[in-house]
């Protein structure tokens, strides 16, 4: 049974980001709509098929994809770095609040958020491209794995930066570069070979194609190597993010 | 009786700074306990380790007879801590920021407990208003509602009238030796010596990360009869800075 504590956390977290709306959830929205009314309505017609799939549809689960992995990673980052500047996290380091408990309650509500924010972009995607799922179980195990993962990685990386440049370090120099050199807008096997090898050392491109199996039916390598790569790097992250707290590191003096 | 708070060869060094160099004491159930010191000389430091939020370099602390790293789920709930900074959450209202505390601990705030504390504060015109739209008094307000909401057995007060007015700050007096009638123990620290005086039961003094003064307030100003606590604070202070400098 999960104790009040830590539905208090998540509770508080979850209604946190429900409270500034068109930061969280709408921006994503009008971001995803204008890729699709560029690349679907635009520019869809005049682009081949990929893998047998219409370009606009080729490139939903990338998207849905890049939006879940930086909006779970922002929330965590974003919520507890703002509770160490403002000196708020006073208020949960002085409860009997266990470790583990702190960990799920930020990592649950962010995981949420991405997920939401997936779920936004699916259903404006889906106004273009249609809302089949090829395998929804498969997909939904891909999308549950990505968001409590950089959820993990938002909390870890909150932890341990000391100002907001450092928070912002991974998602602009790492995820999102990573995310789009990963197979969101093109198949792998569309590279020559130097690329194809550039791609394929990228972690983030398994992500994808795995979802892009999961949503679409449709993969470059075995869908599995997604899920389990996900799973080593949400463990690592919870992993670490549960000893940063045991140690007290950079939260207790 | 055990003692409701319990330190011993309490050591914290933040590289070469020594903040704390081996303090034993205790604080007895009930009682107001004024923990004095001028700036940097370990009073805060020493409320952060028993409340959880530093370690201890060497030596132990203890709240109800428990460890407070070993058994700090239990020891959590029996401390209330008010901190020196004003902080908030500005997402949230008064009467969500006061649940969402008692939530952590585990307690659910009933409408009655919640009215209480409310009132006691005076928030209760308040509760609906984002903690963000509050004065700087009513904020340091909210962070002693916060303290209290699980009902703790000690409540620490690190310096709760800092940059308060008279008024606000009489209030908060009369508040404090409500909770202390009603069995709560409080330790205190703060630079007002009248505010000691008029509150505390037992005096201590830390200067430097060492205990230099342990006193019954009554025995103290009796011994020093015709001095205020500040003269006493000052004297003592002074030979200390006089007997470092032979």
């Amino acid at each position: 049974m999960i104790g009040l504590g830590l539905r208090t956390l998540a509770t508080k977290e979850v209604r946190r980001f429900l409270r500034v709306p068109g930061q969280t959830l709408l921006s994503p929205l009008v971001t995803t709509t204008l890729y699709f009314v560029v690349f679907g309505v635009s520019l869809g017609t005049r682009l081949a098929d990929v893998d047998g799939v219409p370009y606009a549809r080729f490139i939903v689960p990338g998207l849905v994809a890049l939006g879940v992995t930086s909006n779970a990673y922002l929330n965590s980052a974003s919520s507890l770095f703002v509770m160490k500047l403002q000196g708020t996290v006073i208020d949960l380091l002085v409860t009997p609040l266990s470790h583990a408990e702190v960990l799920a309650g930020f990592v649950a509500a962010a995981a949420l958020r991405g997920l939401l924010v997936g779920a936004v972009m699916w259903g404006a995607a889906g106004a273009f491209t249609g809302f089949s799922v090829a395998h929804p179980l498969f997909a939904l195990a891909m999308l549950l794995l990505a968001a409590v993962a950089f959820a993990a990685l938002g909390f870890v990386t909150a932890i341990w930066a000391s100002s907001f440049e450092q928070v912002n370090i991974f998602p602009t120099f790492v995820l999102t570069p990573l995310t789009f050199l990963g197979g969101v807008f093109y198949s792998a096997r569309m590279l020559s070979p130097g690329l194809r090898a550039f791609t394929l050392a990228n972690p983030v491109y398994y992500m994808v194609d795995g979802l892009r199996w999961g949503l679409l039916g449709v993969s470059d390598g075995p869908p599995a190597a997604g899920l389990a790569i996900l799973a080593v790097l949400a463990a690592g992250a919870l992993a670490a993010g549960y000893a940063m707290l045991a140690t007290g590191y950079k939260l207790r003096a | 009786m055990e003692p409701v708070v319990e330190v011993r060869g309490l050591v914290k060094r933040y590289g070469e700074v020594v903040a704390l160099a081996g303090v034993d004491l205790a604080v007895r159930r009930g009682e107001i306990f004024a923990l004095l010191g001028p700036n940097g000389a370990g009073k805060t430091t020493l409320i952060s380790i028993v409340a959880g939020l530093a370690r201890a370099t060497e030596g132990w602390a203890r709240v109800l007879g428990r460890d407070v790293v070993r058994d700090y789920r239990l020891t959590r709930r029996a401390v209330g801590l008010v901190p020196q900074e004003v902080n908030f959450d500005p997402f949230f209202t008064v009467e969500e920021a006061l649940r969402f505390q008692a939530g952590y601990f585990g307690v659910r705030l009933g409408e009655a407990r919640l009215v209480e504390i409310l009132d006691a504060l005076d928030l209760g015109a308040k509760r609906r208003t984002n903690a963000r739209a509050l004065s700087g008094g009513m904020k340091r307000r909210l962070l002693i509602g916060k303290a209290l909401v699980h009902d703790p057995q000690v409540l620490f007060l690190d310096e709760p009238t800092a940059g308060v007015d008279v008024e606000l700050r009489q209030a908060l007096w009369r508040y404090v030796r409500g909770l202390r009638a009603r069995g709560t123990t409080v330790v205190l620290t703060t630079h007002y010596l009248e505010e000691a005086e008029a509150l505390a039961d037992r005096i201590a003094v830390i200067d430097r990360g060492r205990l230099v003064l342990l006193e019954d307030k009554g025995a103290l100003l009796a011994r020093n009869a015709g001095q205020r606590l500040e003269d006493i604070y000052v004297a003592l202070l002074r030979r200390r800075r006089e007997t470092e400098a032979a």
